[in-house]
């Protein structure tokens, strides 16, 4: 084979050198861009640093080329021998170094891998995390509406309660387990007479008015730790009773410890009166039944006596013995005539008249014919009458009847302390459509334990032969016939103060029946 | 007995006088020291091979290491092409280096000019080869293209990576 020309060695040297410069520089470039825009990624550090070297590799061993051919060409062998080595070494050196750069690349590597993995892992952690703040907000958000909405719920239950405990009339307490009162609703300072502010502290065993009534609750509460409808009497302020229906719990600690209790009281005052005027009215309707039957019975022997003594008379002259005997016979059987009378009056046997009368009319009518007796015994009498009082259905005779009755009981109930004050006041009640006549006196008053039996017949307080006892037997029975009631009070509450005042307040009180007004018009 | 009375022989401070000695042995007759030793000329030669050793070995870890870690995209696939191809130009490069180191200058003709220089015939294979390796650029240059082609490659990915 012939001589191989080294020419196209030499070019191909001389324009790859040149091709070597610009990769190498366009690659740093890009990974000098890279590092630029993610300086954090070790990946494109290295890469940097890779083609850093590199181009300083490729400027060093192209430049030597270039530089040998240059001077080859020149004939300058001598400076080349100068220069060769200087190049190679320096090309050596940097490949040495390119090659150490790229084998300790691995260890970098290596620790940007535990870079990322500890910050993989931290990520996770924090994200975790977040995710966990995240729920944490939303439990603490939904925590919040939750709360709202119990504090709304609690806060209209607990309206709800308070205004079942403000609103009560019966009473709501509840004590501690020295049977202090702590807490009392307004109804149960009202029921006990205490001003609702500023009363003064209250403990359940002092308002209990019979001590058995205090030891049967007590115990009872303490063994069985309920109480339930026990019918007890209660102290007022003012030391008058009511009567109560009391139910009531006991209240334990966590160590099953009494420790209070709470209770409701109603109150059965009005209950038990209206249950005696019940029973009072019963009475008085088998009294007056068997009250007519002997009336009847003896009504009849009676006129018999009567018409024989007055026949007798006609045979005595007026002055002898036998006719004043027969006088006394005549007028004792009269007497016993208006008895029968009257209890035929009582249990409404005996016929009465009905029309539109105005009961301030017969109070007057009844003042002018007491006025003057009353007056001897300095007794002041007070009118008080309603002028637009609506007229009611009645008998006059028998309506008047009843306040003479009245007012002469006052007188009497008056008499003995030489002077008094007689009150007569009439009202309307538009709510119980009643006409409401009051009697009231300043007398000795009525006690309490006679108060029921009053109204019984021949029940009187006064000495024997100044009364029958009839009286308001009678006019209870008329007033009863008209579709009223006739209450008594002693002593008299003041209103509006709610003092009591000495004394006795007779209410009589009548419908006012308006068809019928029209119908006996008509 | 006699014996007794010499102290035993400490190692130790036979040692420190030895160290002692040396520094000042070596300054006082300094044309016997062996601190400096030259080496014959193929020594730069050597060096330079070996790094060309040294550098292809880094660029096969480096291939390697690319593929184990398996980084995604064809950034880095074309950065595995630029180590294959510069080990090959480290195989060709090291090649020549020690093919010229062993052919005499007399077999390279250059009385008709620096561009006119031959390779004398009879051309044998190892002056062919030689031949060949001094058109190293055409693997340094293609290799130095797929670096080119790698960076810019990543560099667009990493836009993309960004963008979304």
């Amino acid at each position: 084979m012939n001589n191989l020309p080294l020419a196209p060695a030499i070019v191909t040297d001389m324009v790859g050198s040149g091709f070597i410069i610009v990769f190498s520089f366009l690659s740093l470039r890009y990974a000098w861009l890279l590092t630029k825009k993610q300086p954090e990624n070790f990946l494109w550090g290295f890469l940097f640093y890779f083609c850093l070297t590199l181009g300083a590799f490729a400027i060093s061993r192209a430049t030597g080329h270039l530089l040998k051919h240059i001077l080859l060409f020149s004939g300058n062998h001598e400076l080349w021998q100068i220069f060769s080595p200087v190049s190679g070494g320096t090309n050596t050196l940097l490949m040495t170094s390119l090659a150490a750069v790229t084998l300790y690349y691995h260890k970098g590597i290596e620790g940007y891998q535990a870079i990322n993995r500890k910050a993989k892992s931290l990520k996770e952690a924090y994200d975790q995390l977040e995710n966990a703040a995240d729920q944490l907000q939303g439990m603490n958000l939904h925590l919040e509406e939750k709360v709202a909405e119990r504090t709304l719920e609690l806060s209209a239950s607990e309206k709800k309660f308070r205004n079942l405990f403000n609103n009560s009339k019966d009473m709501v307490y509840f004590s501690d387990p020295k049977n202090h009162l702590l807490t009392m609703n307004s109804a149960g300072f009202k029921m006990l007479g205490y001003p609702s502010e500023g009363a003064p502290a209250l403990n359940l065993e002092t308002i209990f008015k019979h001590e058995s009534d205090w030891e049967s609750y007590y115990n009872t509460l303490l063994s069985q730790g309920f109480i339930e409808d026990l019918e007890v009497e209660f102290a007022k302020a003012d030391g008058s009773t009511i009567s109560v229906l009391l139910s009531a719990t006991a209240v334990s600690d966590d160590k099953n410890q009494f420790c209070g209790c709470e209770g409701i009281a109603k109150d059965l005052t009005r209950i038990k009166t209206m249950m005696a005027q019940l029973s009072a009215s019963e009475k008085m309707a088998s009294v007056g039944q068997m009250a007519a039957g002997v009336a009847h019975e003896i009504n009849t022997p009676l006129g018999v006596i009567l018409g024989y003594s007055q026949l007798m008379m006609d045979d005595f002259p007026p002055e002898s013995e036998q006719a004043q005997n027969l006088a006394i016979i005549e007028r004792q059987t009269k007497a016993c005539r208006k008895i029968v009378a009257d209890l035929l009056k009582f249990s409404r046997q005996s016929e009465s008249a009905r029309e539109d009368i105005s009961i301030n009319e017969i109070l007057m009518d009844v003042l002018a014919v007491t006025q003057h007796s009353l007056n001897m015994d300095h007794i002041s009498v007070h009118r008080d009458f309603a002028q637009d009082l609506p007229p009611i259905v009645g008998d006059t005779e028998r309506l008047r009847q009843v306040f003479v009755n009245l007012v002469n009981n006052a007188h009497h109930a008056m008499e003995k302390q030489g002077s008094g004050e007689l009150t007569l006041s009439t009202r309307y009640d538009p709510g119980s459509h009643e006409v409401v006549a009051t009697v009231r006196d300043t007398g000795h008053g009525i006690p309490e334990n006679i108060q029921t039996r009053i109204f019984d017949p021949f029940f009187t307080t006064k000495s024997v032969g100044k009364g029958t006892g009839l009286g308001l037997s009678v006019s209870y029975g008329i007033i009863q016939d008209h579709g009223g009631r006739i209450e008594v009070e002693s002593p008299v509450a003041n209103r509006p103060s709610g003092e009591n005042s000495p004394g006795a307040a007779f209410h009589v009180k009548l419908p006012v029946m308006l068809v019928e007004t029209a119908s006996v018009r008509e | 007995m006699a014996y007794n009375l010499v102290s035993p022989m400490n190692p130790l401070k036979n040692l420190n006088a030895l160290a002692l000695f040396l520094p000042v042995a070596l300054l006082l007759a300094p044309d016997q020291a062996w601190a400096l030793q030259s080496h014959g000329e193929p020594e730069g030669i050597y060096v330079h091979q070996m790094a060309h050793i040294f550098y292809a070995a880094a660029l096969g870890y480096l291939f390697w290491d690319v593929g184990r870690n398996a980084f995604p995209g064809k950034g880095w696939r074309y950065l595995q092409t630029f180590c294959a191809l510069m080990i090959l130009w480290n195989v060709v490069a090291f090649s020549g280096h020690w093919l010229g180191f062993h052919i005499d200058n007399s077999e390279i003709m250059r009385s008709s000019g620096y561009f006119s220089s031959q390779i004398m015939g009879p051309i044998s294979g190892v002056k062919l080869i030689y031949f060949c390796a001094t058109l190293d650029h055409l693997l340094s240059v293609p290799a130095l293209f797929f670096l080119f082609l790698s960076l810019r490659t990543l560099y667009r990915s990493s836009d993309k990576a960004e963008t979304e």
